[in-house]
């Protein structure tokens, strides 16, 4: 009878822990290892994990190790929250990353604001609860942000186009990438443009050219595209392949370098907020050489966006010593600058209403079939996100 | 089935009880004792998992109903179980409606849906049948699919923890007995329903629906009635699943949440209850089991990124061998273990038949 | 016309893909639901004859298409054989799960990721101007000459070969056909075999077009409605069905809205389920013997 109060007594005490009893920072990832869109979030997670081992070998942050306990939810929203409640419960994680499709989002974000303990989106699309007002415990890493992204293509268009732009779009059939080209849409005409044709293509579709020959037949001369990367390749290849001899500007994805060089097309425009390895920075090298040390599973080019939030990271933990508390975390997490080190084009800052970014970087690229190379557009164009 | 000798029945009361002998009370008691008192050693992932386990019976106990017993084919289980959830975050996020209300609604929802999902069943059968399910689960997706865009919830619906009375319903434990009590209710209903007037109409029609309206069932009311029922229970899993996992997101509802279900019924063994609970344990465990499983042979580091792979393969692979080698499913399985049990130290099986 | 073209192309597409289906039903009575998972095994076929054998493009393609009428041949003996006798919804059940098999089995070894066969076997898919600012892709042609063929060459098998004519017998009456000395078995393996080559092949050319990726049994899936539709035992019905549905779903495109697209074959689907459930050119039995 008492061994079973005790039992009972350990388990609730272990179930209902904040404080950490452990000698390493526990960071909880839940992310889509496999399954759908594993091909975007895998590499992230897998940089994330090679970071802290480099980390943890040369003697940790503040001498403690860092604790990477990383689940594999497969994109499914029941799997994450479930394992999200584990590595808040049962793990003690101090911070939860979030590398999945946002399916995920609402559970995942409904068991940290109960624990108290901030959430990361590291790879995934931010969500609105991050940018000015932000939520106290969201943050968001990722390269990638709504309405911010098309203001940059478009911006880019408007310096580029050497003629009256006639713009049509291309979006998938997903909520977030329509709501972003709908941004886009309204926002044309403020830019001086004429928006003539809008495609919105259900994700799996057999043939894009009838909806290429929508964007072709209304007489655009740019397109713009705001959609994870099938859709946007697939719908520039479908437009070639009608003929269609304009300028396309599509937001660069993890795969955006080698997809560049697959497709050779100097008309093809990729704009991100991750300096592509074609630069070959330190910072480059660097991931490069862990990368092979590591054995790393994908391509090195995949590996840039994953390595920012383990900077994010870093920076983070790093700044809020010993012993660390959820509350302090988020505390620290509401003021702190991370040093890119060439990877996004500043610091990626992050103040108490700003938890996406306060200057966003963007840079464009595009292959340059004269030089055989991926040459950038232009140098980093920043704006002020408020 | 292999039964205890020497009980006789002196009244029509006591051929209609569910629990007929001591023994039987025995060993339902120590189940009971057993579910309820695991709360108190589980950790919480399995905790986490009983309770998946358990909403998974209320969805498996429907589409036995529908497919087990009244013979209807239906493809469109997920399409239902969104509808469920659906019909939950709208009025919680529209208008605020509490659990007492939502429930009921996603309910009468699944009842409506029910009647358009079985409509069909009066021109159709079997395969086509399913596919018209399946066409109709296509057209509730994308409705609520549209429905999150126009209304901006691009990342799923919010769906708060039922309040009773100021207390929240969110630790893991308290939804453990929340659901264990709802699927005493549903496997309730659903033995007595099938003990009635309906569910011999039921299988009845299962069997040959001709002769079952020469007999005088009324064949019309036997498929509507199934799928109307059927449909209520599955929307009102989904209803609850939403507040189990405080969200509802179309995505969520696949097609392989179909496939999973239908599954469940036959790895069961079609025809009876005790499948759909047998399968829906089997399915909702399967995962996890892999993973077990991959982790004590010490590869699981070295093939995590073919964890998703490997389970999808072998679940077909399970599915397939259940179907053709043991088409009574788990629930056979478990008679002929019971009955080489009970007649042991005769070996002899009993006579076809003897159920 | 530029949308005549797409339009073609589509319906020759589901056209290819839709009389694997029909070819599986007709001689056997099952509706084969793995069949998109079929398209991608012959697509990923053709990946492995340029990643592996470094094959150029014709001796590749003529690999993957006998490596795909194999795989079909062996479907039928490994697994379908043994549903002989069972009710149909658990011969379609086998086929779901056998699809599942596949798709699990096929992401564990060439995961799945988006790849390009194209590039494996070093083919061109170049842009063919058809004159008058009409273009399409070289593949597209490729599929739209595949469609003609095949059914050409089916309608001369079916009626003028002795197996064809066996095949025939077995799907009409199998009892009648043993009676007469006719070994299922064989007409049934051939039926999936030479379904499975179809389906390969539609899948290696739509690769070709557009690269591989688990994405793609969903076109499978969609064909579905097309089969429905002109009858599932009739190959002339899976040709009017094809048309029928592609139409729907560029017209969709092109004049309503492209989401409905997305559901305007399982919108068709229910119509023709209501009104003519056998499909236009479907035997009327089929209804109740399922």
């Amino acid at each position: 009878m008492l061994k079973k109060l005790l039992l009972t007594g350990a388990v609730m005490a272990s179930m209902a822990g904040t404080a950490l009893g452990q000698d390493s920072y526990v960071v909880g990832i839940s992310g889509a290892l496999t399954g759908p869109g594993a091909g975007t979030y895998a590499p992230v997670i897998e940089a994330v994990r090679m970071y802290f081992d480099k980390v943890n070998k040369a003697g940790g942050i503040n001498g403690h190790k860092v604790d990477l306990v990383a689940l594999d939810n497969q994109s499914n929203p029941s799997k994450a929250a479930a394992d999200t409640k584990r590595l808040l419960l049962q793990d003690n994680a101090l911070i939860i990353v979030n590398s999945s499709l946002s399916s995920t989002y609402e559970p995942m974000i409904n068991e940290t604001n109960r624990a108290g303990a901030p959430l990361l989106f590291g790879g995934s699309v931010c969500p609105t609860q991050v940018f000015p007002k932000a939520d106290p415990l969201l943050f968001c890493t990722t390269s990638f942000g709504a309405h911010y992204d098309s203001n940059m293509a478009l911006a880019f268009i408007k310096q580029a186009a050497k003629e009256d732009v006639m713009i049509g779009f291309s979006a998938m059939a997903i909520p977030v990438s329509r709501g972003e080209i709908d941004y886009a849409e309204e926002q044309a005409p403020k830019m001086g443009f004429k928006p003539v044709a809008k495609e919105i293509i259900p994700p799996p579709t057999a043939n894009y050219g009838p909806h290429a020959v929508k964007i072709k037949d209304a007489g655009a001369n740019w397109v713009y595209s705001w959609a994870p990367w099938v859709t946007q390749i697939k719908t520039f290849e479908a437009l070639r392949t009608q003929g269609w001899g304009g300028k396309m500007i599509a937001f660069g994805h993890i795969n955006a370098e080698d997809e560049l060089a697959r497709v050779k097309d100097d008309g093809f425009y990729v704009f991100g907020a991750n300096a592509l390895f074609q630069e070959g920075l330190p910072i480059h090298k660097e991931i490069e050489e862990t990368a092979k040390a590591a054995g790393a599973t994908f391509p090195v080019t995949q590996l840039a966006e994953g390595w920012v939030v383990a900077m994010a990271l870093d920076a983070a933990l790093t700044k809020t010593g010993w012993p660390a508390s959820r509350e302090k975390l988020a505390a620290v997490m509401n003021d702190l600058e991370i040093d890119t080190k060439g990877l996004r084009g500043g610091p990626v800052k992050w103040t108490a209403d700003n938890h996406f970014r306060t200057d966003a970087f963007y840079r464009v690229y595009r292959w340059d079939s004269a030089k055989n190379a991926i040459v950038s557009e232009s140098d980093w164009v920043s704006f002020p996100v408020n | 089935m292999a039964r205890a000798s020497g009980y006789l029945k002196t009244g029509y009361g006591q051929q209609l009880v569910l629990v007929e002998t001591r023994m039987q009370w025995m060993l339902l008691a120590l189940l009971a004792a057993a579910l309820l008192a695991l709360p108190l050693f589980a950790s919480f992932f399995l905790l986490d998992l009983a309770g998946q386990i358990f909403l998974a019976v209320i969805g498996a106990v429907a589409l036995m109903l529908l497919t087990g017993i009244a013979g209807q084919v239906s493809l469109g289980h997920a399409g239902l179980l969104a509808a469920g959830a659906l019909v939950t975050g709208i009025l919680t996020q529209e208008a605020g409606a509490p659990f007492w209300i939502t429930l009921p609604a996603a309910t009468i929802a699944g009842a409506l849906l029910g009647l358009l999902f079985g409509l069909p069943s009066l021109r159709l059968k079997g395969l086509y049948l399913g596919i018209s399910t399946l066409a109709l689960h296509f057209i509730v997706v994308f409705l609520g699919q549209e429905y999150e865009t126009i209304r901006g919830f691009s990342t799923g619906i919010s769906v708060h923890p039922p309040r009773i009375f100021g207390w929240e319903l969110y630790d893991p434990a308290a939804w453990y007995y929340v659901l264990l009590a709802f699927d005493v209710v549903v496997v309730l209903f659903a033995l007595n329903l099938l003990r009635s007037r309906t569910g011999r109409a039921w299988r009845a029609v299962h069997e040959r629906d001709v002769v079952a309206e020469a007999l005088g069932v009324s064949v019309f009311r036997a498929k509507l009635s199934a799928f109307v029922i059927s449909s209520a229970l599955t929307a009102l899993a989904g209803a609850v699943f939403s507040y189990y996992r405080g969200f509802v997101s179309v995505e969520a509802f696949s097609l392989f949440v179909t496939i999973q279900y239908v599954a469940m019924v036959i790895i069961g063994g079609l025809g009876s209850i005790l499948g759909a609970i047998l399968g829906a344990i089997f399915v909702t465990m399967f995962p996890y089991a892999i993973e077990a499983a991959l982790e004590t042979t010490g590869l699981a580091a070295a093939l995590a990124g073919y964890v998703f792979a490997i389970n999808y393969a072998l679940f077909g692979l399970v599915m397939l061998a259940f179907l053709l080698f043991e088409p009574d499913g788990l629930a056979g399985i478990w008679r002929r273990l019971r009955d080489y049990f009970f007649l042991w130290p005769f070996r002899k099986t009993p006579l076809a038949g003897g159920e | 016309m530029q949308l005549l073209a797409n339009y073609l192309t589509l319906a020759a597409l589901y056209a290819l893909i839709a009389c694997g289906y029909v070819l599986v039903y007709r001689v056997s009575r099952v509706l084969t639901l793995a069949h998109g998972e079929v398209m991608m095994v012959g697509a990923y076929l053709l990946l492995t004859m340029g990643t592996l054998f470094h094959l150029p493009p014709l001796p590749a393609f003529i690999a993957a298409l006998l490596m795909s009428l194999v795989v079909g041949l062996a479907i039928y003996w490994m697994v379908m054989r043994r549903m002989a006798g069972e009710t149909v919804f658990a011969a379609v059940l086998v086929t779901i799960a056998l699809g599942i098999l596949l798709r699990g089995a096929m992401a564990l070894v060439w995961t799945p990721r988006l790849q390009y066969p194209a590039e494996a076997i070093a083919m061109e898919n170049p842009s063919v101007a058809l004159g008058g600012s009409v273009a399409v892709s070289q593949a597209s042609l490729l599929i739209i000459a595949s469609a003609v063929l095949v059914y050409g060459g089916l309608f001369l098998f079916f009626r003028h070969t002795t197996w064809g004519v066996r095949m025939r017998a077995v799907g009409e009456n199998p009892r009648l056909a043993a009676q007469r000395g006719i070994a299922p078995h064989g007409p049934l393996a051939l039926a999936w075999g030479i379904a499975a080559l179809t389906g390969g092949l539609a899948g290696m050319l739509l690769s070709i077009d557009t690269g591989i990726d688990e994405a793609m049994a969903i076109i499978g899936l969609k064909t579905f409605p097309v089969v429905l539709v002109g009858g599932l035992d009739s190959l002339s019905g899976a040709i009017i069905g094809a048309l029928v549905v592609a139409g729907a779903e560029i017209l969709a495109i092109y004049y309503v809205d492209p989401l409905v697209a997305d559901v305007a074959p399982f919108l068709v689907l229910l119509a023709i389920l209501m009104v003519r459930p056998w499909g236009l050119f479907g035997t009327r039995e089929e209804l109740d013997r399922v």
